[in-house]
């Protein structure tokens, strides 16, 4: 085909998206909300998968020691964590060394705010303590809480389980999500097609006397929702940065969040940004272009 | 060149409306169809463009074998074929050069071609003084001028006028035939379907005359205006 060619049925799909305002803007809401939904959606199961994974690498267990213990009950507990087989190193960490941590992670206002209860530390002296064996961990944290001297036992992949269930929701619930949203994609393409095949009819109807080729007849209404498909990627994309950063940046403000899940817990919306753009513009591409090649060929009967 | 062979058309209604109808119409020739309402002309018209297929019998276009074609290669056929309706059918959107160089744009014809060719075939249906109007800014008779040269424009070897004449006024339709008449003395060949008797018997030349799907008469008669 001629450059010429191609230049005419661009102009002809683009003229006919702009004809068919409504159509367009209708199909291009639809589509713009079900790339949101999905890629939402996606991004959300990609973090969540993130923080499992840093959790489930940490092998380690918290034991709160009740406060007030002597010293040599402490000790005792420590060979009596020892003892246990499962049990690979316990390292003491102390109230102290647990407040300056936090401390010097807080931003400046925090750090002021926090000045007031100088002097009395709310948090517990604790041991770490690392396991050789990550499946027997919910057996070992049970024979740990039964020790004396033990306030409780935290082991973060406990918070994992919990996290692997929301994400297997997520996905579940994904996956009705896109085919859901991908019908309504489809439908309302065709109805957008079938009002730009019937605002076009006669002149389709003389194309197809003086010898069009169906590729020719139909290859602006493809283009037509290729364009819209694009346009609502592009929304889509925007849009997601700014729920994205949002997120993120409330995540981060979070100090008891990534205390526990770690700063490096979630994905910066820089790292993702160029797969993110490209999944929705491929997105966007296929199912406008998908969208209306199905109705075209119900409605243009060549 | 068109050939029919022995075609019977009969529609899913059950309307048998053409009846083993031979005819053979060649290259250059000028021919008029006539008949009353219902008597099958447009049925005919359908299978020279493919629009139905014989339901028996063979029909040849241009060296097309229609039963034969593929529904995919029917562009190619219709590109050697020049159209014109009763209606007119101009695209209200574009205007008179518009119109006429769609034609060649969807057939895919190099840009400088279509440059030269338009506006030569507007002036040869004396337009080229309204080639920037719109269809509804001209009379009927310009309306159809502009379908002509629309019709004329991919250079086809046969142009088929389905009762060209029968939306404009009796004396601008005598214009309309003279330019169909100047087109064949160049070498494409004419089938013009009509109702009015008076231009058939003004022009002359072949006349195909079918009655209830049949030929009843088919001969050439000297006009009243022979040259
Ligand atoms: N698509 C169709 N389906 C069923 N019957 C049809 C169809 N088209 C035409 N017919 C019938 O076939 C017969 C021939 O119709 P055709 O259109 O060829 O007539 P015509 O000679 O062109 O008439 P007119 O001068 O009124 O245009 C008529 O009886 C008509 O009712
Ligand atoms: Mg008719």
């Amino acid at each position: 085909m001629k450059l010429s060619s191609v230049n005419y049925l661009v102009g002809k799909g683009i003229k006919s998206v702009w004809k068919n305002k409504m159509m367009s803007f209708a199909s291009f809401c639809i589509m713009l909300v079900s790339l949101l939904m999905v890629g939402l959606s996606v991004l959300a199961s990609i973090n969540i998968n993130k923080i499992i994974s840093g959790i489930e690498g940490k092998n380690e267990v918290i034991v709160v020691i009740k406060d007030g213990l002597t010293d040599e009950a402490v000790t005792s507990l420590e060979t009596n964590i020892k003892d246990i087989n499962n049990v690979d190193t316990v390292s003491f960490y102390s109230k102290e060394e647990a407040w300056e941590s936090m401390i010097k992670n807080m931003s400046q206002a925090e750090k002021d705010l926090f000045q007031y209860t100088d002097g009395d530390n709310p948090l517990p002296d604790t041991y770490k303590v690392s396991v050789k064996d990550i499946e027997k961990m919910a057996e070992t944290t049970n024979r740990m809480s039964t020790l004396e001297g033990v306030e409780s036992v935290k082991a973060s992949s406990e918070f994992a389980d919990v996290l692997i269930s929301i994400r297997n929701i997520f996905s579940v619930i994904a996956i009705a999500v896109v085919i859901a949203l991908i019908i309504v994609c489809l439908v309302i393409i065709s109805n957008t097609t079938r009002t730009s095949v019937f605002s076009r009819r006669k002149e389709i109807n003389i194309m197809k006397y003086v010898g069009a080729t169906n590729k020719f007849i139909k290859i602006p209404f493809q283009i037509e929702g290729t364009i819209i498909g694009l346009l609502a990627a592009v929304a889509a994309f925007i849009l997601t940065m700014f729920v994205y950063r949002g997120v993120f940046n409330l995540f981060q403000g979070n100090y008891q969040l990534w205390s526990i899940l770690g700063i490096n817990s979630l994905y910066s919306f820089k790292s993702i940004f160029l797969p993110v753009a490209v999944a929705y513009l491929v997105a966007g591409a296929v199912i406008g272009a998908i969208g209306t090649t199905i109705s075209t060929s119900k409605y243009v009967k060549v | 060149m068109v050939e029919f062979n022995d075609v019977s058309v009969t529609y899913s209604s059950g309307v048998d409306a053409l009846n083993h109808v031979s005819l053979k119409i060649n290259d250059g020739d000028f021919a008029f169809v006539v008949g009353s309402s219902g008597a099958g002309k447009s049925t005919l018209i359908k299978l020279i463009l493919k629009e139905i297929d014989a339901t028996e019998g063979t029909v040849t276009v241009n060296g097309f074998n229609l039963s034969k074609l593929k529904r995919r290669k029917i562009p190619n056929l219709r590109r050697t074929l020049g159209i014109v309706f009763q209606d007119f059918r101009l695209i209200p959107t574009m205007t008179v050069y518009e119109n006429v160089a769609f034609v060649l744009r969807v057939i895919d014809a190099p840009k400088k071609y279509i440059k030269s060719r338009v506006p030569y075939v507007i002036s040869l249906v004396g337009l080229a003084h309204k080639a920037k109007a719109y269809p509804e800014q001209l009379s009927g008779g310009e309306q159809q001028r502009v379908a002509l040269a629309r019709a004329l424009v991919n250079d086809p070897q046969l142009i088929i006028a389905d009762e060209p004449t029968g939306n404009i006024d009796p004396a601008l339709s005598y214009e309309i035939v003279e330019l169909l008449k100047g087109i064949n003395e160049c070498g494409t060949t004419i089938l013009m379907v009509t109702h009015e008797h008076d231009i058939v018997r003004h022009f002359g030349g072949r006349i195909i005359n079918i009655n209830a799907g049949s030929i009843a008469f088919d001969e050439t008669i000297g006009g009243a205006n022979e040259a």
